[in-house]
């Protein structure tokens, strides 16, 4: 057999390298003879591996993905078994070709199926229908050493002698523990093909890997660049083994949040934790801290996504965490995708505080929205709801926490009182629906019977000391501290308050919807992202010194400083409930949807404004992660903020925000 | 892809003045001695006094006015690659220890991307390589890479050495339209980024000093998207080197109305009617078979995915009637089909089109 004679001088070539490397007495002659040796070596390493080097070629498929322009190829694999199965980098299958076509080296070309992908270790597995392949010999993963030889190898340029690189072998457990890294050049001319050790067994398969990036052209960025990886043979292997059953492997995630991102973060303490994820429901909480993951050490943030980096969803993981003086252990098993949240909905409005004296049981109900479940279950007016998913409720607070923390279609049951009968119904949510009511009487305000002490109202202005910061705000003149009013914080546009503007159109809608316009002035004339501690201090401010229902605090913006009450609303989410916006697409996506801080949106654009493109995209994706959401196009308009019948519109929206 | 070739060069700017010392401890990695003398080196240092930087045209639009050139006899012939450097009449010759001189074209061979220039002024003994000792390696033997790369070296320093290893041998106009590349001779892969801006007609050479291609200039592979580092074998140019300098030659100018992209056949004159062509890289999937037809006698089938047209591989329905417009009456049109998770080779005969459906571009 050829190929073992050649793995013999091999050998003596290797023994003839180790000997020298650690002996530092010998001549020149010895030097040359070493330099020979050692390229003789490197040479024999590729044509040992050479018969397990495929070369890959696909037909069809996307021209551009992302924004990389797809290379058509070829491409190289590497022979994993006798009977045709080939492992790839996924980045040589990113344009979803239509066939894939495999071209051994013994010149036969066959047909080959891709059979599923390595999502998390960018890996492809195809399989072409053939025997009596050479399976490439993996090294094992013990016996890689930083600094040892690496020869990178692909099948692009010749089908008869693979190309090659040389280098070291720089790293390993790179990108969080997934990959070997190198300094021979790695690219498009060799991904999915073998990186070699001197012995000529495969070491690792070439990939694009980034720290940052996802996806399969992710780290192509560094072709060539001398940092280059490959994923071990085997993991290659592990992976291949759940490959075969022809589903894809994702990573697996967790779905919590620690405090503070990037890769120099903290303690691994968690921030929050996704409704519904592994992390939720093995009970890990806010405050727990890792000290543990599989019996790996935690100490750092980084040091979570090493342990968990080579995962796939399906794994089942052991976790410990301390929590105040216990340490806690859980099981977990990561999944693939984290669910946006989406809140249920009954469809009513509850009486406000102010017409409800808060002494009768159970949550009183306003208003019911026509053909919600709410109607549905015979749910009226003036009902009081006592009972909700089996737990007494007392409050709107109450019934909203419960009703927002099932999903839509979630089936339960409802105890209510009607006309002082008692009634249960089983009942099925629905969803926050993304249009504002036509008609929505308002709560009336009755005028206090003494003006209310020390408050101010009407129109007037200040300056709020701390921040050396102006300000301007309406109080409707009959102000009356026993009911709840909306509050709509205005961010003005660049260098235009708008101030008599605004207090002429939106006046009488305050009046009439029991709404106090609070108006903030920026420093310069523009919004700067630092000012958002004063409308925060402001707006606390309000808080405390007026009657404010916290379910209907609102930023309204137009234009450019959209993207200051946007930053404003996802900074302090606890504070805003919402926030209405004309002519500006959402730049910057806020984190994923909550029910314990519900968030609603209002977008309004002009047909013929121009940023209405970018709009409809914004929607598109806040609808994407599942956050309620009305937008209204207005026809012939342009970029301009909205006429009085879209800021009716407004505060209708407003009102209904705390809707249940 | 261009941040990558960045990415790639920038790393590069930081070599010292004094390369070889640099580089040394990096070309000896195993054996970590010290290699301060030796024949290496004395052959590297030689090899350095044959290499000069070039001078010329250039300077606007991003267009480096600077490229390397070859000594290749003792009176002042220098080979380079043929560029917009050399727009110009005269260009400037900087040697290695610093001497200045003018150069003008001689003559060149833009079919095979290389100029000779003479310098201007009477000169001898000038250290030159002797092309005729030459020599071709095999993939894996380690190389080094002169040039007068980014200008970092301007005075009287020798070029920059990179050091990487051969990583193919190989034509790159094997297929068409991949690379925008004149020449169709074999060429050598390098796996160090030789190939930077001004990098081009520098010398590769082995570790012990013999010279073995010219660097060519900064090229991308349309197929992969990558920039490739590569450099003509001194075998391929020889003869033309010598001509030139003979002053014998005559350019293989392309014959003026050779068609590039001939229509003379369309699928249908086979029968084989095709998927629309929709997207940027349709499949050649046949849609369905015009029977009686070619390509019905030959027994394509519904739904068979032509792969190969003559050997060449068809990714996309434009390639497959590029191939087809090629042919011409009496050839064979061999096509390799997949069928299922089978390939299947057919042969249809190309006949003579009636004079009234020719198309005429």
């Amino acid at each position: 057999m050829k190929s073992v004679t050649r793995f013999y001088s091999l050998l003596l070539v290797t023994a003839a390298l180790t000997s020298v490397s650690y002996g530092n007495v010998f001549q020149k002659s010895d030097k040359k003879n070493l330099d020979t040796l050692e390229e003789r070596a490197f040479k024999q390493a590729a044509a040992l591996v050479s018969p397990s080097v495929v070369r890959i070629q696909t037909v069809g498929g996307r021209d551009i993905v992302g924004k990389v322009l797809t290379p058509t190829g070829p491409t190289t694999g590497v022979v994993v078994s006798k009977d045709g199965y080939i492992i790839s980098s996924a980045f040589n299958f990113v344009s979803s070709p239509a066939s894939v076509l495999v071209e051994l080296p013994d010149e036969r070309r066959l047909p080959a199926r891709i059979v599923a992908t390595d999502r998390s270790k960018m890996l492809t597995l195809i399989k072409i229908d053939v025997s009596g392949l050479i399976p490439a010999t993996p090294a094992e993963k013990k016996s890689v050493k930083i600094g040892q030889w690496a020869i990178a190898m692909g099948r692009t340029y010749n089908n008869d002698i693979p190309n090659i690189s040389i280098g070291i072998v720089s790293a390993l457990d790179r990108i969080w523990g997934k990959a070997l890294q190198t300094d021979a050049k790695v690219s498009p001319v060799n991904y999915g093909g073998p990186l070699v050790d001197i012995h000529g067994k495969v070491m690792g398969i070439l990939v694009p890997l980034s720290t940052r990036g996802k996806g399969a052209t992710a780290g192509v960025e560094w072709y060539d660049s001398g940092i280059g990886f490959a994923i071990p043979m085997q993991d290659v292997y592990t992976a291949i083994e759940r490959l075969k059953k022809g589903n894809d492997l994702h990573p697996g995630l967790m779905g919590l949040y620690f405090k503070g991102s990037g890769l120099l973060a903290g303690d691994a303490m968690i921030d929050r934790v996704r409704l519904d994820s592994p992390a939720a429901n093995a009970g890990l909480k806010r405050g727990d801290l890792f000290v543990e993951i599989d019996g790996r050490k935690i100490i750092r943030q980084a040091d979570v996504r090493h342990a968990i980096g080579g995962k796939y969803a399906g794994d089942t993981i052991t976790v410990k965490v301390r929590r105040k003086d216990l340490i806690i252990e859980k099981k977990l098993t990561l999944i693939d995708k984290l669910r946006p949240y989406k809140s249920g909905f009954l469809g009513l409005l509850p009486t406000r505080v102010g017409t409800d004296d808060g002494k009768q049981p159970g949550v009183g109900v306003r208003r019911v929205f026509a053909e919600s479940p709410a109607a549905r279950v015979g749910l009226s007016p003036r009902d009081r709801i006592t009972k909700f998913d089996g737990k007494v409720v007392q409050t709107a607070t109450e019934l909203l926490n419960l009703v927002s923390r099932m999903r839509p279609t979630t089936k339960t049951s409802i105890e209510f009182l009607s006309e002082g009968a008692k009634k249960t119904a089983n009942i099925e949510l629905a969803a926050i629906p993304d249009l504002v009511p036509v008609e929505l009487p308002s709560v009336s305000i009755v005028p206090p019977k003494k003006k209310p002490e020390g408050v101010k109202v009407d129109r007037f202005q200040e300056r709020l000391k701390k921040y050396e910061h102006d300000y301007w705000a309406y109080v409707p003149e009959d102000y009356n501290p026993s009911f709840q009013y909306s509050l709509l914080v205005w961010l003005h546009p660049k260098n235009d308050t708008m101030e008599a503007d605004m207090l002429d159109l939106w006046k009488t809608i305050c009046r009439h919807r029991g709404i106090i316009l609070l108006a903030p002035k920026a420093k310069t004339g523009a919004w700067n992202s630092n000012e958002s501690g004063f409308v925060k201090d402001l707006v606390d401010r309000f808080m405390q010194d007026y009657s404010i229902d916290p379910k209907r605090v609102v930023l309204h913006s137009y234009a450019e400083s959209a993207q200051f009450a946007f930053q404003l609303a996802f900074q302090f989410r606890a504070l805003f409930k919402g926030v209405a916006v004309a002519s500006a697409p959402v730049r910057k996506l806020p984190q994923e949807n909550n029910p314990e801080f519900r968030l609603q949106f209002y977008l309004s654009c002009g047909e013929q404004d121009p940023v209405l493109k970018d709009v409809k995209k914004s929607v598109e994706r806040l609808r994407k992660m599942e956050y309620p959401l009305v937008m209204t196009t207005i026809p012939d308009e342009k970029h301009d903020y909205p006429s009085v019948d879209i800021l009716l519109e407004i505060a209708r929206w407003i009102d209904s925000l705390d809707r249940i | 892809m261009r941040i990558g070739l960045f990415r790639n060069r920038s790393f590069l700017f930081f070599i010292p003045k004094n390369l070889l010392i640099a580089l040394m401890p990096v070309m000896f990695l195993s054996a970590g001695r010290k290699t301060t003398a030796g024949p290496r080196s004395d052959a590297i240092g030689k090899n350095l006094t044959r290499v000069v930087k070039i001078y010329g045209a250039g300077g606007i639009r991003k267009l480096h006015a600077y490229s390397t050139g070859l000594i290749v006899r003792s009176d002042g012939y220098i080979v380079t690659v043929w560029s917009h450097v050399l727009d110009t009449e005269e260009v400037t010759v900087v040697l290695n220890d610093g001497r200045r001189f003018q150069a003008k074209i001689h003559g060149a061979e833009p079919q095979l991307d290389i100029a000779v220039l003479k310098i201007v002024k009477k000169v001898q003994d000038l250290p030159f390589f002797d092309l005729s000792k030459a020599v071709n390696v095999s993939v894996g033997t380690r190389v080094l890479g002169l040039s007068n790369m980014f200008k970092v070296a301007t005075g009287d320093e020798p070029a920059s050495i990179l050091h990487g290893v051969v990583a193919a041998k190989t034509k790159l106009s094997a297929r068409r339209g991949v690379f925008d590349f004149p020449y169709d001779g074999l060429v050598y892969i390098v796996d160090a980024i030789t190939n930077n801006p001004g990098a081009g007609g520098g010398a590769l050479i082995t570790r012990s000093g013999d010279l073995v291609g010219m660097i060519g200039k900064e090229l991308k592979n349309r197929e992969s998207n990558t920039w490739v580092n590569y450099a003509y074998p001194i075998s391929e140019l020889r003869e033309t080197i010598d001509s030139i300098i003979s002053g014998k030659f005559v350019s293989k100018e392309k014959k003026p109305d050779e068609d590039e992209n001939p229509t003379r056949y369309i699928a249908s004159d086979f029968g084989m009617v095709l998927l629309p062509d929709v997207l940027y890289r349709t499949p050649a999937y046949i849609d369905h078979v015009v029977s009686g037809s070619e390509a019905s006698k030959a027994k394509l089938k519904e739904d068979d995915l032509v792969l190969f047209v003559n050997d060449e591989l068809i990714q996309s329905v434009k390639e497959l009637q590029k191939q087809l417009g090629k042919l011409e009456a009496g050839d064979t049109l061999r096509l390799v089909v997949r069928r299922g998770m089978k390939l299947v080779t057919l042969e249809l005969k190309v006949r003579k089109k009636s004079a009234n459906t020719i198309k005429k571009q």
